[in-house]
């Protein structure tokens, strides 16, 4: 009895609340590859100043969204500004930011793809903090040793693929065991470099419930061309293990050289280095067509600031925000995670290794992946995923069709 | 043997009901505050998912109501279809194998084997680790040692990792579920064959009948009773599968081992929260109905 | 309570009579299972020899070969990394916390009800909390979690109240049975003596149930100890979180660092297993009484 009455007291310890008088600020922060980096940029705004003690919580988006339900979100978030972050927008569950500074800095462009992914009129929901162009991560050393070029067109990526394959080199590392990896990588890559996605989705979301084999765009209809071409990449040139293996396993795997191509974004880069800092990557947007003037590269808004409504500390936080948004720090962290910097101040990105999706977000050929743009009611990555393990993607589309539809009638 | 009041039938005579007669106020502390919290756990916020399910609620925000259109959508959601029959059909097969194995481990622990307190021991030991964590081990095992397996013996289907193959996947889940399930269903089973007096078979030996007859005619029958508990209290668990599959295979490849449980939790993250408490009060009805249908199964068996 | 107090239910049944023919040893038998017993060693096997490699040696990925060079590494980075201490502070905390309020509550509610039985009342009350059976946590869940949040329970504490509601019915149901089976005579000369209804449950009642608040105990830890499900949704601070939930939230980042995440299953699991096979008799005879009694 006595050591439970004691277990309890230490329980009530550990519960018990802020540290010493300072104001505590939970800031949730999900990206996991810079985890290492924020943590540091909150120690030093700690020691900077001895009202706010910011306590950084890196529990994954489950329980950012299992803040908003119990009415106690994080004081601020710095997340992935896609499709679930979109929803908080659009009920307006987080609070208008026009009037920071840092608001006023972002880049117009940059801040109609943030509005194109979600918006509460009359707001600025959300401050985009980085930017990423994703597309095909190769090694240069491979490809200079069998004299290859990059690929322009899908007919010239096959013709690499083969030269690879034939010299005994897995053409392509899929690491099929994490969905994710492939909605972002390849379903994305594939749709993205095929279509004009920006009147895909404009069309599909005007017809709504109607969306099934009989309305004039749909998933079966549009994505199935780009998902064949898909799946003779991923069947035929990729890794025998691809299906058993995940992300971490393709970082390693980069690291040594022991694929040619991976189909995945910049924040894979400093997984890489942490194996091997010395290989020699670079990349280019992975061509679906046969005109080279079609190539365009993958970007999402990969951290955006929101502040919730139900947040107590709205002051605290958008000073911290503000600390955040100091140039210093903010071209530090994109500097470190290969991201373009949303800013009109913001330095220019000059990473050998994203020299090579650089020119192509400059002049705007970019586009926003389905997999962050469709809601995430529909399981996209589960679906990708099912595709490249080898169900029928006519089946899929049509089963992504029917979601599509049936999420419209019940909003 | 008190299975017969598993479905609560009182042994006490029900008297006339004497509303008035003086009830110490003792009792009424040692009731009403743990009826109180009880009502705010569980009732409580069933009734809040049953109202929002006929909402459009993603628990924040604005909502209104959707009346019927969250059930009508679910009864067509392919997803939604898939994971009722995978947690169901996970459920037979689990319950199936988890008694088959259970048994007769429990006939070879009962018999006269050397290190049985040993053996026990071993064989109980997965009820006190926790599913997630052995699920992760198993997750290793299952994607790295038998492809390597696989590789050196030359199966072909055992190269591929189990849990990376849609076909497969759920044989996966069933071998873990059943590995930390069958301790507990093998306990009921020891105390259901030692019950058993021995007479009884000594009487079977000199009648001459052989070790299977005795099993076929003189075990099974008499344990039956144990088998009902089991395969009840097992069933139940079985629907609720969440913690194993998060880890093992976390509802993949695709959506073929997704649970009714992880769809319903799933509403959490996506913003489906309305739709999924429509499927959770689906899911509450079949439970009741899988639940009584138990019950009165268990009922006629005693009788 | 004691462990001596606890007679294993099987040998509550008819006493058995030697056979008259001494049997043999059954090696047959004994070999079956020592090999089947592999089933079970061979993932623990597993575990605390990949925790005690070293990454280089742990990322080949072959889970059979023996740790060479022994290496504490994954130990202390797991250690760090996940606060296994704070962790295991947590779920001691919270199965201590089920445990205790379990026995009692359920004692409490199971007392009440069987002495009231005429009473319309407690009858209901017992039918209604036994109806909560049918209601598994995942249909709560959602709901569950933004209750918790404005109550301020999103906390061990608050999992502490949850778990033991839902654990309630079930040993509400032991409870009251094994009561029914005690004969009234104990009690009713205590109150002739002029004990208090509460000095009779204290002094003489809850002794009674010793056995029977060991297997709700026992059921009790099994559940707040295993369980992820829960804390997972409930908890909101990372911190405070048990520890099966800091295995998944972790996960990721373990990587391909096998030997790290191996140590931390291997410490997740390490508690439980040992305090079993210290009481493993007592445990077994618990569950077996659980089952069959109720």
């Amino acid at each position: 009895m006595a050591a439970l009455a004691a277990v309890a007291m230490i329980g009530a310890g550990l519960a018990g609340c802020s540290s010493g008088g300072r104001t505590k600020l939970v800031f949730a922060f999900n990206k996991r590859e810079a985890v290492p980096f924020m943590q540091q940029v909150v120690d030093d705004y700690n020691k900077s100043q001895d009202k706010v003690n910011v306590v950084m919580d890196t529990s994954g988006l489950n329980s950012t969204a299992a803040g908003f339900v119990r009415g106690a979100p994080a004081d601020l978030l710095l997340a992935n500004f896609n499709n679930q972050a979109a929803r908080y927008v659009n009920q307006c569950a987080v609070t208008d930011l026009s009037d920071t500074d840092a608001a006023k800095r972002v880049r117009p462009d940059v801040k109609a793809l943030v509005d194109g992914v979600g918006k509460c009129p009359g707001r600025t929901s959300a401050v985009p903090y980085s930017i990423m162009a994703a597309g095909v991560i190769y090694n240069k050393d491979i490809f200079a040793k069998y004299n290859l070029q990059v690929p322009k067109t899908y007919d010239q990526l096959l013709s690499v693929s083969k030269t690879l394959k034939s010299n005994g080199v897995a053409p392509f590392f899929g690491t099929f065991y994490d969905g994710w990896t492939v909605s972002q990588g390849w379903f994305d890559y594939a749709a993205g470099g095929s279509l004009d996605l920006k009147s895909f989705f404009q069309s599909i979301e005007k017809d709504g419930a109607n969306v099934g084999p009989n309305s004039s765009v749909s998933y079966e209809k549009d994505f199935l061309e780009p998902m064949n071409k898909m799946m003779t990449l991923a069947k035929d040139y990729t890794n025998p293990d691809a299906n058993s293996k995940i992300y971490g396993d393709g970082n390693t795997a980069m690291a040594n050289g022991k694929a040619a191509m991976y189909l995945q974004g910049p924040w894979a880069f400093s997984e890489i280095s942490k194996t091997n800092p010395k290989a020699n990557l670079g990349t280019f947007p992975l061509p679906m067509t046969d005109n080279p003037k079609d190539l365009k590269t993958a970007v999402n808004v990969d951290l955006g600031a929101m502040i919730p409504e139900q947040s107590k500390h709205q002051a605290e936080a958008r000073d911290f925000m503000n600390y955040l948004f100091q140039p210093k720090i903010i071209n530090a962290y994109n500097a470190s995670q290969l991201g373009f910097g949303p800013l009109k101040d913001s330095a220019p990105e000059t990473d050998p290794r994203v020299a090579g999706l650089r020119p192509y977000y400059e002049k705007g050929k970019i586009y926003a992946g389905p997999s962050y743009v469709i809601p995430q009611a529909i399981p996209i990555p589960q679906l990708a995923q099912s595709i490249v393990l080898g169900a029928d993607p006519k089946d899929v589309l049509s089963t992504i069709d029917a979601d599509w539809a049936r999420f419209a009638r019940r909003q | 043997m008190a299975i017969s009041s598993l479905p609560s039938v009182p042994d006490v005579p029900e008297k006339a009901d004497r509303k008035h007669r003086k009830v110490e106020p003792v009792f009424w502390w040692m009731t009403v505050p743990t009826l109180v919290v009880f009502t705010l756990a569980i009732p409580i916020p069933a009734a809040i998912g049953i109202f929002y399910s006929f909402t459009n609620y993603i628990g924040v925000g604005k909502w209104h109501f959707l009346g019927l259109a969250n059930y009508i959508a679910m009864f067509t959601d392919p997803q939604i279809r898939q994971s009722y029959i995978f947690t169901i059909g996970f459920s037979l097969v689990t319950v199936l194998a988890v008694n088959v194995i259970s048994f007769l481990l429990a006939v070879g622990l009962t018999a006269r084997i050397r290190a049985k307190v040993a053996l026990r021991t071993v064989f109980v030991i997965p009820m006190v680790i926790s599913g997630i964590v052995i699920a992760y081990v198993f997750q290793f095992l299952f994607s790295n040692s038998l492809p390597a397996l696989g590789q050196a013996l030359g199966v072909g289907w055992l190269k591929e990792s189990m849990v990376t193959n849609p076909h497969l996947a759920w044989v996966a889940v069933v071998f873990v579920t059943a590995w930390q399930s069958i301790p507990g269903t093998l306990l009921i089973y020891i105390a259901g064959l030692m019950s058993v007096p021995e007479d009884v078979y000594e009487a079977a030996d000199i009648d001459g009948a052989s070790k299977f007859q005795q099993m076929t005619r003189i075990t099974i029958p008499l344990v039956f009773s144990y088998v009902v508990i089991n395969t009840i209290l097992g069933f139940k668990g079985y629907l609720n599968a969440y913690d194993i599959i998060v880890g093992l295979t976390n509802g993949g490849p695709g959506t073929s081992t997704m649970s009714v449980a992880m769809n319903i939790v799933n509403g959490l993250t996506n913003g489906d929260y309305a739709y999924q408490m429509a499927n959770a009060t689906i899911f509450f009805i079949f439970t009741l109905i899988v639940s009584l249908l138990q019950l009165s199964l268990m009922r006629g068996r005693n009788k | 309570m004691s462990a001596q107090s606890i007679t294993p239910a099987a040998s509550n049944a008819k006493p058995k009579k030697i056979r008259a023919r001494m049997e043999r040893v059954n090696w047959p038998a004994t070999i079956i299972l020592a090999v089947c017993s592999l089933t079970v060693l061979i993932p623990l096997y597993v575990t605390v020899s990949m925790a005690f490699k070293t990454t280089k040696q742990a990322v080949d990925g072959n889970a059979f070969s023996l740790p060479n060079p022994v290496s504490v590494d994954g130990f202390k980075q797991a250690w760090t990394m996940t606060k296994t201490p704070v962790g295991a502070g947590i779920s001691v905390l919270i199965t201590a916390g089920v445990v205790f309020l379990v026995i009692f509550l359920a004692a409490f509610l199971s007392y009440s009800i069987v002495r009231n039985w005429d009473h319309r009342f407690f009858r209901y009350s017992f039918f209604y909390v036994l109806a909560a059976m049918f209601i598994p946590f995942p249909v709560v869940a959602l709901p569950q979690i933004s209750l918790t949040g404005r109550l301020h329970l999103d906390n061990p504490f608050g999992v502490i109240i949850l778990a033991s509601m839902f654990q309630l019915a079930f040993s509400v149901l032991l409870f009251t049975t094994f009561l029914r089976s005690i004969p009234n005579e104990l009690e009713e000369s205590a109150q002739i003596d002029g004990a208090s209804t509460w000095q009779t449950f204290r002094k003489i009642v809850f002794p009674l149930l010793a056995p029977m608040s060991a297997t709700v105990g026992i059921f009790a830890f099994l559940y707040a100890w295993n369980d992820f499900m829960m804390p997972s949704l409930i908890i909101s601070d990372a911190t405070l979180q048990s520890l099966p939930v800091r295995q998944n939230i972790f996960q990721s980042q373990f990587s391909n660092n096998y030997n790290v995440s191996f140590a931390s299953y291997l410490m997740a699991m390490a508690p439980a297993i040992i305090a079993y096979i210290f009481t493993q008799r007592w445990v077994m005879s618990g569950v077996t009484q659980g089952a069959v009694k109720g």
